[in-house]
């Protein structure tokens, strides 16, 4: 047992190491912006501001993605910025949102699990004097005083965009499907309510919608799968809430050998890049994170420096497909 | 009387042991009233494609839970072995990367019965603990290896491989990863049921006291125990992300919990020392088939919630009672 606990050991270190490695890589828990680099503005770290970015989920990769570019572009505003991951836990963000307070930012950035059980830790840093910036998603329209501003997209408008996409494509009427992203997320509902906002009324029927218990691929392919024998060579195209997604309904469209089916999904991602390339898919509602991060790190600095900004600040939904996909920077997540 | 008594008892005997099988009748018979087209062959090459990657899950989970253990870290470890091998598939080519996916989950789940072991986690609760901080690690590790985003199996340009085979290939009318399943059934009953460490594993969920007087290699049987778990959760993911063609760094999630709901409706006892990969077979097919019917009759995703805690609380109501 002794050569066992040796063999345990030794394994648990290489973990630790592999582990202590790869977040200072990647996917922290918390990090910090590299030490400027020679290209850096002139000074030491220590002139720089201390910001932090409160992820929602550091598992799902859109939010993953943008704290790499929190790291890569805060120097660029002479920030330093720390990461925190909430975990998809609304409860272990507010309790990050304290950690940030207790850490002394300047700034905070949160791209919510919950829009409204944020708010109180939210109020908290506003009352001692911390910018507080919402990414991605908002607070209610009530309670817009909590934060100093947002910046995001609007959701709502991703599912317009795909509704448009489908009256383009089929100007005589068609009938589609609808698979929804991770029931009762905020994404998905209002993706949702967009989409049927500007199809209902239209020769475009839904003739089936299904919402997935997570964003799971496999669960996308499996409900297509079913929709499917359900309604067969009826379907002209499909909505996927996300690009990811999309790669199962694809899987599932090429297995049943319907080859003209119109595919919209939404987020730009790689995956979604290379399925409109190679004609799998037809359109992709792409979300610029770059520009989000940019922006959301240009607007701290405004308020930071005592300048008025916009509160509301909604960054363009590209459309993307086989005519301009060239025009676009492939993502990298 | 004694008609009456008898007629009681089979019904009592139908509910306790095969409920299962009149679950699955029911919902077979039900949706194929109400929406003809789930047996149209379409439907039912689908659903023996969406068998594939719980059954292999199950089938590992069966072992630990026979057992007397638990192993909640199959989510996470699904995820780290299918970002993994996919991520090695344009490297290393498709066989080198089939093995070392494999060998990784059988690693994973060796490490967990040491784990385990050293731990002196003998009971349910305690493995329950250590395998979710495993879980954890694979998981975090799955995140770190991927750098957060989805890999795509890339490398592969025959229109024919060995993944693509796996993921949508046929075999006459079964499925490639129905076929698979098959073998690895037949094998892992005969392992059960014909040999002696597949005894010593009843015999550890059924007592360890017991077993470790009778002379049973206790810390042999949860190596074993969780090593299979591991192996099988392996064959899991790769027939997994096959089939999607996409492996995320969060792919497993849930998972664990659709494995013990399988193995525990199939009719496996919670505490251990009885049960059947066969019977597991069954649960799985509930499941997938819950899933399907539920889809094809345009239920919310919410229902399917509600009725999935449904089940598995009347599965070990019925466990309970059995054991009385």
């Amino acid at each position: 047992m002794n050569k066992k606990i040796k063999i345990i050991t030794m394994l648990l270190t290489a973990l630790l190491v592999i582990g202590l490695v790869g977040c200072g890589k990647t996917t922290p828990t918390e990090s910090t912006t590299d030490t400027p680099g020679e290209d850096t503005p002139v000074g030491t770290t220590d002139e720089f501001e201390k910001i932090a970015f409160i992820v929602a989920d550091m598992a799902n990769e859109s939010q993953a993605f943008a704290s790499k570019q929190f790291q890569q572009y805060a120097k660029d505003y002479n920030f330093e910025v720390v990461i925190l991951d909430a975990k998809g836990d609304a409860q272990a963000e507010t309790q990050a949102v304290k950690n940030a307070i207790a850490q002394g930012v300047k700034a905070i950035f949160v791209n919510p699990n919950d829009i409204n059980a944020i708010i109180p830790a939210l109020t908290e840093a506003k009352q001692v004097g911390i910018v507080v910036g919402m990414f991605s998603s908002d607070l209610p329209a009530d309670k817009t005083d909590a934060r100093d501003f947002f910046v995001g997209v609007n959701d709502n408008m991703a599912g317009e965009a795909a509704a448009q996409a489908f009256l383009n494509k089929f100007p005589d009427g068609a009938n589609i499907v609808e698979i929804g992203g991770q029931s009762g997320h905020d994404a998905q509902i209002k993706r949702h309510d967009g989409f049927n906002n500007i199809i209902s009324g239209t020769n475009i029927n839904v003739i089936d919608f299904k919402a997935t218990n997570t964003w799971s691929t496999a669960e996308a392919m499996a409900i297509m799968e079913d929709m499917i024998v359900k309604n067969g060579d009826e379907i002209d195209g499909v909505f996927c809430h996300w690009d990811n997604g999309a790669t199962g309904v694809i899987q599932a469209l090429m297995a049943a050998d319907m080859k003209d089916v119109f595919v919209v999904g939404v987020d730009g991602c790689r995956a979604g890049f290379n399925q409109v390339t190679s004609g799998d898919q037809s359109v992709t509602i792409m979300q610029n994170f770059t520009t989000m991060t940019q922006k959301s790190l240009e607007m701290a600095r405004k308020v930071i420096d005592g300048e008025a900004v916009e509160q509301q600040n909604f960054v363009p939904l590209d459309i993307v497909d086989i005519g301009n996909i060239d025009t676009f920077t492939a993502p990298e997540w | 009387m004694s008609e009456q008594l008898n007629g009681k008892k089979i019904i009592q005997i139908i509910f306790s042991e095969y409920l299962v099988l009149v679950g699955i009748a029911m919902l077979v018979l039900v949706t194929a009233i109400l929406e003809p087209k789930f047996l149209s062959p379409q439907n039912l090459n689908n659903v023996m494609r969406q068998f594939g990657p719980l059954i292999m899950v199950a089938l590992g989970m069966t072992f630990v839970i026979i057992g007397g253990f638990i192993d909640l870290s199959v989510a996470g470890m699904l995820s780290l072995i299918a970002v993994v091998t996919i991520s090695l598939i344009e490297p290393l080519g498709q066989v080198p990367a089939l093995l070392i996916g494999l060998c990784l989950g059988a690693f994973c789940g060796y490490l967990n019965s040491v784990l385990v072991v050293i731990s002196g986690a003998m009971t349910q609760a305690e493995a329950l603990f250590i395998t979710y901080g495993m879980s954890v690690v694979y998981g975090g590790l799955a995140l770190i290896f991927s750098g957060g985003s989805t890999k795509q199996m890339s490398g592969i340009k025959a229109d024919t491989s060995l993944f693509k085979e796996i993921g949508s290939g046929n075999i006459g009318i079964l499925s490639v990863s129905f076929v698979m399943f098959l073998g690895i059934l037949v094998l892992l009953y005969v392992f059960q049921n014909k040999t002696f460490m597949g005894r010593a594993i009843c015999l550890t969920g059924g007592n360890k006291t017991a077993a470790k007087l009778a002379g049973i290699p206790i810390n042999r049987s949860i190596a074993f125990i969780y090593t299979i778990s591991g192996f099988m959760t392996a064959l899991g993911a790769i027939v997994l992300f096959s089939r999607v063609t996409t492996a995320s760094p969060v792919i497993g999630k849930g998972y664990e919990t659709n494995a013990i709901l399988a193995v525990v409706v199939g009719g496996t006892t919670l505490v251990g020392g009885k049960g059947s990969v066969l019977r597991t077979v069954l649960g799985t097919l509930l499941v997938i088939l819950m899933s399907n019917c539920l889809n094809l009759l345009g239920v919310s995703v919410y229902m399917q919630y509600i009725m999935k805690g449904a089940i598995l609380i009347l599965a070990i109501w019925l466990d309970n009672r059995k054991q009385l």
